[in-house]
């Protein structure tokens, strides 16, 4: 989530964020990953039905591109179209500059979402 | 004074007997518990290993699964039944990427949904690097399923949960 997030810092998770509403797109999240303590930070540009593509590093949302001000790193990554479940959103990190093999990024169930980092 | 003598040796012999019946008999929640260090084990590699340690932790990688283990992996495009020396063959060419490794489990959760079959929730870290010099730090959430077979218990399945579906 670089340079929105340092990697491997200490952020604090509002658990409640989440408990009467559903994640919207640019917000910043928390997914549990692995079991009670590994958590990633992500930002969720995909909401449940829509579609989500890479075309030569830019975002596309059911066929429109997506203004990313966050993105500091341009990528020239390639994703074919693919509709995200329902109950699900689709997180992509900050930090864009590694390949695309490289980075943590898809489509995560609402459960895995447990809250919004404070700061 | 020898009644309170002999009280203290009876107490002293019962509470060696429960340590010993602790130490030698472990649940069955211990012993699966023991797979997995194991598995542990015999994945982590050093650097410089030999031919002759590396077939062995080989050989214990293989013994430590059934005649045959579903895997789910598909990060790594693994899934389906794997016989025993097929599961030796990728133990042997996953560990041949690495320099050194390290595999360690945490969290580990137990139950025992059937008789003779133990399901376990954990966590997977891998460390090390790769023979190109490129650092690995992965981590997994994962589930695994343990079959009792004359008396031992071999790995019989092994899912990596898919957190983040592309």
């Amino acid at each position: 989530m670089e340079p929105t997030y340092r990697s491997r810092g200490v952020n604090f998770c509002w658990r409640l964020r989440y408990l009467f509403s559903k994640p919207t797109r640019h917000d910043v999240v928390v997914v549990r990953f692995a079991g009670s303590k590994v958590m990633l930070l992500k930002r969720v540009v995909g909401l449940e039905g829509e579609q989500v593509e890479f075309r030569d590093g830019k975002l596309f949302v059911n066929g429109n591109p997506l203004e990313e001000p966050y993105v500091r790193h341009p990528c020239n990554w390639n994703l074919s179209p693919r509709k995200v479940d329902n109950h699900c959103v689709y997180v992509v990190g900050d930090n864009r500059s590694m390949p695309i093999e490289n980075h943590y990024f898809g489509q995560t169930s609402m459960e895995r979402i447990m809250g919004e980092p404070l700061w | 004074m020898v009644k309170i003598k002999y009280l203290i040796v009876a107490l002293l012999i019962v509470m060696v007997g429960i340590s010993a019946t602790f130490l030698f008999f472990p649940s069955e929640e211990k012993k699966v518990k023991k797979r997995f260090a194991l598995l542990s084990e015999h994945m982590s590699k050093d650097s410089g290993e030999n031919t002759f340690i590396m077939a062995n932790k080989i050989k214990g990688i293989s013994a430590l699964f059934g005649e045959n283990c579903n895997f789910t992996v598909s990060d790594y495009s693994l899934s389906g039944n794997y016989t025993r020396e097929e599961i030796s063959g990728i133990a042997l060419r996953g560990r041949a990427h690495f320099s050194t490794l390290v595999l360690k489990f945490y969290d580990l959760k137990g139950s025992f949904p059937e008789k003779d079959l133990a399901q376990v929730n954990l966590i997977a870290r891998l460390t090390g690097k790769s023979v190109y010099g490129e650092h690995v730090d992965e981590t997994h959430e994962l589930i695994c399923l343990l079959k009792k077979v004359e008396k031992k218990w071999l790995f019989s399945s092994l899912e990596v949960i898919e957190v983040l579906k592309r």
